[in-house]
């Protein structure tokens, strides 16, 4: 190390140990558990990439890893050993690991848990995540204008309130434009399934939907066979995703972690970490991808128009919205906030699917 | 000279040839998954130290290895009980699978009940689950219709299914974003645990059916009898034995036995029935039981064995990077040697 | 335009059978010659992890091909020589295969996980392009492993039952002793059975890697290799046969799918059981006559000692 890192990390000890905390080493050590790998032009990269930076800006931090853990008893053991590790925050990053987490948070009072998810938070156990379900409406905005059969096609991998809310926003937003643009969901029943994602999206082309979208945890497999048969993507997870898709990418979602995981890393550095629940959206942890070149910019304005009304804080959950059988499911007025997304099952009228 | 005949003696023993064996085995493997390891560019030396240390230099590390023998033991001993009759028994995955399903359903059934009515209703339910899914094949090749290696190979893949549609529909829970899982059982149906750790009681169950087992084949008549026939059902038939009867109850107390262990990862470990409950300990159990030759004391040691070796691809992954899949190559190549040494015994078991 | 139903299904059975088909074949060879291979899942797992490493490394999804095809051949002679020339217990040895090749997949594919790769050309015949119902679908828009699908069970069938090799695989499969008996070498013919499995359903593994996904993530085969035993029973043991249950058994996951893509309620659990319960169900109809359809020697470790 050179001589600035060693300042730094002499004076981040003497920081640690005037603040009376067991300075085990100078730096930060923070444990990130994935569910697929960080290579995945997905999700787990999206994690990756943040935290990797964040380890890098940081003075002494460290990061350690764990790939391809199944959602099953292992997680426990690979937090337990990240902790044995040295490990002081840890990022389950995914939905299933949630019951192995809050059981070491309880163990380890003094290990931070940040979970992307939901639930109740602890002194210690904090939750988070990005409310992508606002930002779709905007993804919607594009498809509803770029869809030439008025078909819509979404690929879920597990039929979580999450993924849920993310179909029902892109309809609403492609219904605001495109009054009779439907949205069909195929969902493979895994994260990652990389054959039934293929599946998946062959079927809904199948049915004549020529833009596609996902929520799984990468959205390559689907992208490049929807590519492959000439239609057009919307991309989730990663927006380095539109490298794949030259002709027919629109645009997309992805995520940007970093300042979020910076501010939690500095709390537990300065011991001053507190588990909260903590949702932001479009242009905090929710980025837009660039647009893709078959987009008229006339379609981009709108699109652009309908991100901004959204960062501003326009709830496309607002009363009355009626489900696809034609129940009423928000009385006007009423509204779904991001921390109640999780309960939500139903879907938006337009959506062609059943919630099992 | 006194000292030289006994040390020779204890040279002799079986016990003492099994071991060397078992050792040198272990070397041999170990030396050949050092050498890959250093082709992928990782340190095996830090790799035995970070082993060590995360398995048994802790309390934490222990436990987990109890934790995760628990299992190990049970569809271990599924596979060795029917081995007796010279039955095949590659199903422990769906027993184990609908011991756990079985349980379920009867924890979510009754709610409310106090935990002495409660938990052996789910004791009872997951060793029935498991006997009942096992009878099936046993049935199937007791009447000489379908040979029971098949049908129990077949049959694994259905039993997860059965708890995929059933945690995805009718079981499955509202709370926390309805990820697909059956609602948190009652406290009343878990099993307790034993002080801090995660090991529950059912590692008692495990210990006392191994013990069982081990009655079973010693101390009973049956026992002894089925080690003499050697699994030939037709002396058994000439000898006048129940033959049908006993195909399906020794696959029926094996699927039993591997029905207990999901109820245990069930109620031991996760407090709810969702997917994902088994990485394979059927299969695992499998190799267990015939590495240690259907024999009692060599499952605990191998399942112990399988214990650290899982653990040690924990750590692995952690410390040095390496894929958690990686520890399956030393794995194999433990089952490639002892493969490769052993000369079939007519056809082998 | 949308596709129908049984169009759409055929479509997607044709995409998903196909490794399934190669992975049936494979595995016939081997117990035609009285040798089961339980490992049948890590031999595709290898062929997918290297064809997609190769692909990745050099550009060229041929090499990777070839790679997938050269590991699986290997891999299978090595499980061949622990069951043939040590004798080994030939379900253990597939279980052994089966975490070693899980461990040696997750190692050879992990460096180029998320690697973009061109994958395999697909080509269409331009007189069926043409056709109202082919256009915009999938249908006959194939890579090579797909068009020569058919024709390579045509070649093992030919190669096991029109041939004097053939004649000798499965004169291996049916008794051992009266083979070499008859003068020929059991060991060999046995290699030679396993070594040509090991090439289809490495073959098997690629096509999920470099055609299907073009992606490689571990266990990417998701029990397609039991399915494939499965389906050599289904099949009862002949290659022919075994196109039509590929066909039926890929339909079943696809159909699921298919029929989500119209809004049609359906459990893609109970369809994903059918293909096991059908075999079951196959196996009870031939009421125990099964000695008529399966290798003898074979049966000896999958009937045991009746």
């Amino acid at each position: 190390m050179n001589k600035q890192g060693n300042l730094a990390a002499v004076a981040l000890a003497l920081a640690l140990g005037a603040g009376g905390a067991r300075a085990q080493s100078p730096g930060l050590t923070i444990g990130a558990v994935y569910v697929g790998s960080v290579n995945d032009y997905g999700y787990n990269r999206s994690f990756h990439d943040a935290l990797t930076q964040v380890c890098k800006d940081l003075p002494g931090a460290r990061l350690l890893e764990a790939e391809n853990v199944p959602e099953s008893a292992e997680v426990e053991r690979v937090m337990e050993g990240m902790i044995q590790q040295g490990a002081r925050l840890v990022f389950p990053t995914s939905f299933g690991y949630q019951d192995s987490a809050r059981r070491v948070a309880k163990r380890h009072k003094d290990v931070a848990f940040e979970f992307a998810g939901d639930g109740p938070t602890a002194r210690n156990f904090g939750v988070f995540f990005g409310s992508t379900q606002a930002a779709w409406y905007p993804m919607g905005v594009a498809a509803g204008k770029m869809t030439r059969s008025g078909k819509l096609g979404f690929v879920i991998g597990m039929p979580i309130g999450y993924a849920l809310g993310n179909v029902n926003a892109f309809e609403m937003g492609a219904r605001s434009v495109n009054p009779r643009a439907t949205t069909t969901v195929v969902v493979t029943g895994g994260w990652s399934d990389k054959a039934k994602e293929a599946g998946a999206a062959n079927a809904l082309l199948d049915q004549g939907c020529d833009v596609v979208a996902m929520h799984v945890d990468s959205p390559t497999t689907i992208i490049q066979t929807v590519e492959a048969r000439g239609a057009m993507s919307i991309g989730f997870q990663s927006v380095e995703a539109r490298a794949l898709a030259p002709k027919g990418w629109i645009t997309g979602l992805g995520f940007n972690w970093a300042p979020f995981i910076t501010k939690e890393a500095k709390a537990v550095m300065a011991n001053k970490f507190q588990g909260e629940a903590v949702y932001q959206g479009l242009g905090e942890m929710v980025v837009m991808a660039p647009f893709g070149a078959s987009v008229p910019p006339d379609v981009q304005a709108l699109v652009n128009a309908a991100a901004a009304k959204v960062a501003k804080g326009y709830n496309p959950f607002t009363g009355p919205l009626k489900d696809n059988l034609g129940r009423q499911e928000l009385p006007p007025g009423a509204t779904i906030g991001a921390d109640q997304m999780g309960g939500l099952n139903w879907y938006v009228e337009g959506v062609i699917g059943k919630v099992k | 000279m006194p000292e030289a005949t006994r040390l020779r003696s204890l040279r002799a023993t079986p016990a003492w040839r099994t071991g060397t064996r078992g050792a040198a085995v272990c070397a041999l493997a170990l030396a050949v998954f050092a050498a890959i390891l250093l082709v992928a560019g990782k340190d095996p030396v830090r790799a035995c130290a970070d082993t060590f240390k995360a398995t048994l230099a802790s309390g934490y590390g222990l436990s987990e290895l109890l934790v995760r023998m628990t299992p190990l033991l049970l569809t271990a001993v599924a596979v060795a009980l029917p081995s007796r009759l010279g039955l095949i028994n590659v199903g422990g995955e769906g027993q184990l699978y609908l011991g756990a399903w079985l349980a379920s359903a009867g924890a979510l059934a009754f709610p409310s009940w106090p935990a002495w009515a409660l938990l052996p209703l789910v004791l009872v339910l997951g060793f029935l689950g498991g006997a009942l899914w096992a009878a099936i094949p046993g049935l199937l090749r007791a009447a000489r219709l379908v040979n029971e290696t098949i049908a129990t190979l077949l049959l694994n893949y259905v039993a997860p299914l059965i708890v995929s549609y059933y945690v995805f529909g009718p079981w499955r829970s509202t709370e926390s974003s309805a990820y697909p899982q059956s609602a948190a059982f009652a406290d009343a149906a878990l099993l307790p645990p034993l002080f801090d750790t995660r090991v529950h009681a059912g590692l008692f169950i495990a210990l006392a059916a191994l013990g069982c087992y081990w009655l079973l084949m010693e101390k009973t008549r049956w026992g002894v009898d089925m080690r003499a026939i050697g699994g030939n059902p037709e002396a058994a038939r000439r000898l006048g034995l129940p033959v049908r009867t006993w195909i399906v109850a020794a696959l029926a107390l094996g699927g039993g036995l591997a029905g207990l262990a999901g109820m245990g990862e069930a109620m031991g470990i996760h407090g709810r029935l969702r997917e994902g409950l088994s990485p394979g300990y059927g299969f695992t159990g499998f190799l267990i039981s015939w590495l240690a030759g259907g024999r009692p004391l060599g499952i605990l040691f191998m399942a112990f064995l399988f214990a650290i070796l899982t653990a040690a691809g924990d750590t692995l992954q952690i410390t040095q990077g390496l894929p958690y899949s990686a520890i399956n190559i030393l794995l194999a190549l433990i089952l490639f040697i002892v493969l490769a040494r052993r000369p079939a015994r007519g056809g082998g078991r | 335009m949308t596709t129908p139903l049984a169009l759409g299904v055929l479509a997607g059975a044709v995409l998903s059978g196909t490794s399934l088909l190669y992975a049936t074949l494979g595995e016939t060879l081997g117990e035609r010659a009285g040798i089961v291979n339980l490992g049948l899942e890590g031999i595709m797992l290898l062929g997918a992890s290297t064809g997609f490493a190769l692909c990745a490394v050099s550009g060229s999804p041929w090499l990777g091909l070839g790679g997938a095809a050269l590991a699986g051949g290997l891999a299978n002679l090595g499980f061949g020589w622990l069951v043939v020339a040590r004798r080994a217990n030939q379900l253990a040895s597939g279980l052994a295969m089966l975490f070693f090749s899980l461990g040696a997949s997750a190692l050879v594919g992990a460096p180029h996980m998320g690697a973009v790769i061109r994958g395999l050309p697909k080509w269409r015949p331009a007189f069926l392009a043409a056709l109202p119902w082919v256009r915009g679908t999938t249908l006959f828009n194939y890579d090579l492993l797909i068009w020569i699908a058919v024709p390579v069970a045509v070649l093992v069938w030919w190669a096991l039952f029109r041939t004097r090799w053939g004649l000798g695989i499965r004169a291996v499969g049916e008794s051992p002793a009266a083979a070499y008996a008859s003068g020929r070498n059991p060991a060999a013919l046995q290699y030679q059975a396993l070594a040509a499995g090991g090439v289809l359903g490495g073959l098997a593994g690629a096509h999920l890697s470099l055609s299907l996904t073009l992606t490689w993530a571990e266990y990417m085969t998701s029990g397609r290799g039991f399915i494939a035993i499965a389906l050599v029973i289904f099949s009862k043991w002949r290659p022919l046969r075994a196109v039509a249950g590929a066909l039926l058994f890929g339909g079943a996951e696809a159909l699921q799918l298919q029929l989500q893509a119209r809004g049609a309620e359906v459990s893609p659990f109970l369809l994903e059981m059918c293909p096991y319960l059908l075999t079951i169900l196959v196996l009870l109809a031939w009421g125990g006559s099964r000695r008529f359809f399966a290798p003898a020697a074979l049966g000896r470790t999958f009937y045991g000692p009746d």
